[in-house]
Formats: C-alpha cells, structure tokens, sequence
C-alpha cells in the first residue's frame, strides 16, 4: 500500500527544533512518509511541499506565542494554490498568556484548521486523528 | 610524454591547441595554438583547418593510431536550448533549471503547474533541442504531470523530452507520449529537499550527442576523428570540479565566462552555515552553472543595459553616462556584434556594460540573506548560495580575458541589497585572475583525459 505522506514544520519566525525532531520520529515510527520542512517555515514553503509531494495533511507547529499571528490565512492560500482538500493541523503554545484552550481550539479552528492540539497532546492520539481524517477523505 | 589536441567550436571562432603532457609530473606545456571564424554552414572546415594548424603531423592518421589524443567542445549555434517544466517554481522547477544549465544547457522557457494552451502554443512556436519533464516527488503529486503530459501529447511538439518527474506515473507518462521521442529517467526530486538532477543532465548529454551533432558538419567530424564532442559549458564545469579537486588553495572559487550573447557563471562551494543561520529553500548542488541570456557584451548588450534596478543607477552616475546614451551604443553593437571600442569613450561604455553583466549574473547566482527576529535573539535565514568569503574570482571569455584594468569589486557590491531588502550573497574581497590567454575552454577539454595536470596548468597560467 502506498505510504502517506504528510508536511510537517515549524512555522513563522520560530526555531524551536526539539519537539520538531521529537514528532517527526514519532510519526515515522507510526508508518508515516514525514516530510519536515525543519524551524521557520512560511505558508508558502508548507504549501509548495504539500503539492509535490502529494501530502494528505500540513502539521503546523508554533511554540513561541505568536501562533494566532502566523498561523491566520493558511487555509485561504491552500485553496487560492489548489489544495482544496488538505486537512490541516496545528499544535503548540499557540498563544501567549492564560487562556483557556477550548477557546484557543476554537479560535483555530475558525481559521480552518481541523483539528487543534494541546502542548501536552499524546503524539498516538494526532496519528490516530490522522488516520480517520484521511480514511474520511478517501 | 603524450600529445593531445584540444578544439572548441565556439559561435564566431574555432579554437584549438595541442599540447603536450607529462603524466608523472603533471605538467602541460603548449605546443601550438590557433583559431580561426566558426564556419556556421559546415562547422567541419574551421576545425579541420584549425586541426592542421595545430598538428605536427597529419593528424586523422595521428589520432586514429593513437599517437596525439583528441577533445573537443562545441557551442555553436548558440548551444544545446531545453525549455522546462516543473511543478512547484521554487522546487521541481528550480531543480530542473539548475540540472538543465549544469548540463551545458540554455534555458529558452520555463513553465510551471499545469500547462496553458498558452504555453503549448509558444513551445511550438519555438522548439527547444530538449523538453525537461518534471514534476512531484517520487509518490507525490501526479495530476499535474498526467494533465500536462496529455497537454504536450496533443501539441505538435516534436523535439526530444526527458521526462524526470514522479516515478509513480512514469509508465502511464510513457504511455500518453509514446508516439513522441521520449526517454524516462529517475526523477530529478525523488524526495523532498534531495534533489538528484545527474540523470536528467545524463540524458541531456546523451540527446547532444545523438542528435544535436547532426547535421552543420559535426557528423562529419565525429566520422573523421572517431570522437564525439560535448557541449562546452558542461566541459567547463567539469574542469571547474576538476580544479577544486586537484589545485590546492582552489577549493572554492567563482569563475565568468562572458561573450556577446551570454554571460555563464560557475562556482564551486561547499554550504556550511554558521550557528545562528537558518538555510530554507532546495538545496543547491556543489559545482553549479548558471548562465544569463540577457547579459551579453554584444548581441545582449541592449538587453543587458535594459535591466533596471539601484545597480543600474549607480553604474551611471560613477561612469557619468546616461541611459540614452548607453542603449544607443547596445544598439549600434547589436547590428554589427563584431564592433569594438573606436574611442576612449565608448571603451568606458564597454566597461559599463560588462560591469552591468557581471554583476547581475552574479547576484542572480548567489544566494541571499534576511535578518529575522525570534524570541531567541537575532536569527539570519538563508536561501542559496553563501559566497561571501569567496576568495578567488576567475574571468574568462573574451572581453574579460583581455581586459587588465578591469576589477568585477565595486560591480558586485552595487548589487549586495536587493530590491525586497535581503542581503545578496555576493563575493566581498577576493584576488582577480584573468584566463589572459583564453586557454579555459581548451584545458577544459585536455581535463577530460588528464584532470590533474590541466588542472594546475591553467591556473598556472592565470594572471592577477
């Protein structure tokens, strides 16, 4: 069977490799073909990786609190460049300050993202996400 | 001790020379040399002419006993033209266009996702020797490539196509094109950020010597002497590896070779980023050729004083030449390519443009930088090529061969900020040298045989 693929990166200004590493192990443990585009990666470089590989889905990452900032407007330029059917993720310290993260949730998913994950999420719960999102799509 | 005769069939002369070469010592000494114009009709009287000259013998008998070795190169009729297609702009794209120019190519048209009746209409119009095929990693995207695979399939396109794309639809690929002259190699991207362009630039010298050497008398040539030729810029950026390999102190260097219609770029680098520096963007092979059709001293001299930009302007003010006055001058150059300089002062116009050429075929091959702020402090993000601490800078062709006052120094710095900003990656202090004698394209053919010495000879004979 072919392998999925899925983009994965750090998104805007932010170069927090760690968890990066950490997730793209994961997700290649688990059977995904993981393209990881590394720390500061723009829209456009998610998006160019997604359409020549022929990515299922774009994992975002943001741990630096400017998320809401760099994250806005994703899903608008994934269907201006013909990827109407991307699923999107998105995960990290998202924002700055306390808030509560229903509310971050839903923030982000207003902004097109399909699913939106905690700081403390278990890496088997987005790769079982993954798979029902993309066995939705099929 | 061992003869070898070394030729290139350039546009307007054919060159050659033959030399001798000891092996044990690595060293090459010059026999002969001489040239004569490119008989465009029939490329085999100059080079048989200029064959005669160099030889101390007859020499088909000679080459065909093995008693002097042959190499040559040919860029006549303006080189090998490959039009490419890509998928993504900054990916398969960018890729094709770099394995393209360093297989001794000149880009003609360049497109990206899916095909236009639009772009068909002007490929047709002007066929390339080669169509570059790519698109998607291997596994990945295959809509675009099935769609403009069937797009090129229903043209009247005729010239050779190397698909080098995704390898999943490889067969289906075949298949829609196979009443065109079609060769499938492995993709130019078979996973994304490792790039592999050799099998496409493979195929692209392998269709130069099965097709483009028909016909204009290279057949000719190749059935008199028993050898074939290869493009002269591929052979220069071999000779280009060759000295990086064999030349100690020459392991990083950028070298022009600028001529009436273009301006070729060469550098060998290896990327190794500081801490604190972010690279994005595909990453770009060690030994790279660019080559700019719109910076040329003659037949792109108009072309190349149209380039607007900050570097333009200051070109002027320190020359204290107006616009006019320049284009005017490209223009009188472009209906007679064979002018030089009647007066002091169009020899100050000579300098500008080839200042303008080298600098934009410059900036275009480096990389850039941009600062970014993190959290984490000051971070600089990179894409390209770094050539910075580029110490050595080689300029050959024939203008810049000849020209000892000239300095490329304040030509590159007016371009290290570009028009968005970003810190353009060009060389800061560096020796010049100077191919006085124009031997490059000739020792690039002795490298084929003998690296090591025709290595060290020609930087032997470069002067500061």
């Amino acid at each position: 069977m072919k392998m999925t693929t899925v983009v994965l990166g750090v998104i805007g200004n932010d170069c927090h490799a760690v968890g990066n590493k950490i997730i793209e192990n994961s997700l290649t443990q688990e059977g995904l073909n993981v393209v990881n585009l590394g720390v500061m990666v723009s829209q456009d470089e998610f998006i160019d990786a997604a359409i020549e590989t022929g990515a299922k889905a774009i994992l975002v990452s943001s741990i630096y609190g400017h998320g809401e900032i760099d994250c806005e407007g994703l899903r608008g330029r994934c269907i201006e460049r013909g990827l109407e059917n991307i699923i999107l993720y998105v995960g990290g310290n998202l924002v700055i300050g306390k808030r509560d993260f229903s509310e971050v949730a839903s923030l982000f998913k207003k902004m097109g993202y399909d699913r939106v994950f905690s700081p403390s999420v278990e890496l088997t719960e987005v790769v079982e996400n993954l798979r029902q999102d993309i066995a939705r799509l099929a | 001790m061992m003869i070898a005769a070394c030729l290139d069939i350039g546009s307007t002369w054919t060159k050659g020379a033959t030399f001798e070469v000891d092996e044990e010592r690595n060293s090459v000494r010059i026999l002969r040399h001489s040239s004569r114009p490119t008989t465009v009709g029939n490329l085999s009287e100059a080079f048989l002419g200029v064959l005669d000259d160099i030889a101390t013998d007859n020499p088909l008998p000679m080459i065909r006993r093995g008693l002097m070795k042959l190499q040559y190169s040919s860029s006549a009729k303006g080189g090998l033209a490959v039009a490419a297609i890509g998928l993504v702009p900054e990916v398969t794209l960018e890729v094709g266009k770099i394995a393209a120019q360093s297989a001794g190519a000149r880009l003609t048209q360049v497109f990206s996702y899916h095909l236009t009746q639009q772009d068909i209409i002007s490929l047709e119009a002007r066929q390339p020797d080669i169509l570059l095929f790519a698109g998607g990693t291997d596994g990945g995207n295959s809509q675009y490539i099935l769609s403009n695979a069937q797009r090129i399939a229903e043209s009247a396109i005729e010239c050779e196509i190397v698909y080098a794309g995704n390898r999943s639809v490889a067969d289906d690929v075949k298949a829609i094109l196979a009443h065109k002259k079609l060769r499938v190699v492995d993709n130019l991207l078979p996973s994304f950020d490792e790039p592999s362009p050799e099998p496409a630039q493979e195929a692209i010298r392998t269709i130069f010597l099965d097709t483009i050497v028909k016909g204009k008398g290279l057949d000719t040539i190749v059935s008199a002497t028993g050898i074939a030729p290869l493009p002269t810029p591929f052979v220069v950026l071999e000779y280009a590896r060759a000295i990086h390999e064999h030349v100690p102190g020459w392991e990083e260097f950028l070298m022009f070779d600028m001529g009436g219609a273009t301006t070729d770029v060469y550098s060998v680098h290896r990327e190794s980023p500081e801490a604190g520096t972010v690279l994005r963007g595909i990453p770009e092979p060690k030994v790279k050729r660019s080559v700019e059709g719109d910076l040329g001293m003659r037949v792109s001299a108009h072309a190349a004083a149209r380039v607007e930009g900050a570097a333009r302007r200051a070109a002027l003010g320190r020359a204290d030449v107006n616009l006019d006055t320049l284009t005017d001058y490209a223009d009188k150059l472009i209906a007679a390519p064979d002018y030089l300089p009647g007066n002091t002062h169009e020899q100050v116009m000579d300098t500008l443009l080839a200042g303008i050429c080298v600098g934009h075929a410059c900036s275009r091959h480096v990389g850039r930088w941009a600062r970014m702020y993190t959290p984490e402090g000051e971070v600089k993000v990179q894409t390209g090529r770094d050539l910075t601490k580029i110490s050595k800078v080689i300029g050959s062709g024939g203008w810049l061969s000849r020209q000892a006052g000239f300095h490329p120094s304040g030509w590159f710095s007016d371009h290290s900020i570009d028009a968005r900003g970003r810190n353009v990656l060009v060389p800061h202090q560096f020796d010049y040298y100077r191919d006085e004698q124009s031997m490059f394209p000739l020792l690039a053919n002795l490298a084929r045989e003998y690296p090591r010495a025709a290595a060290r000879a020609g930087i032997g004979m470069l002067v500061r």
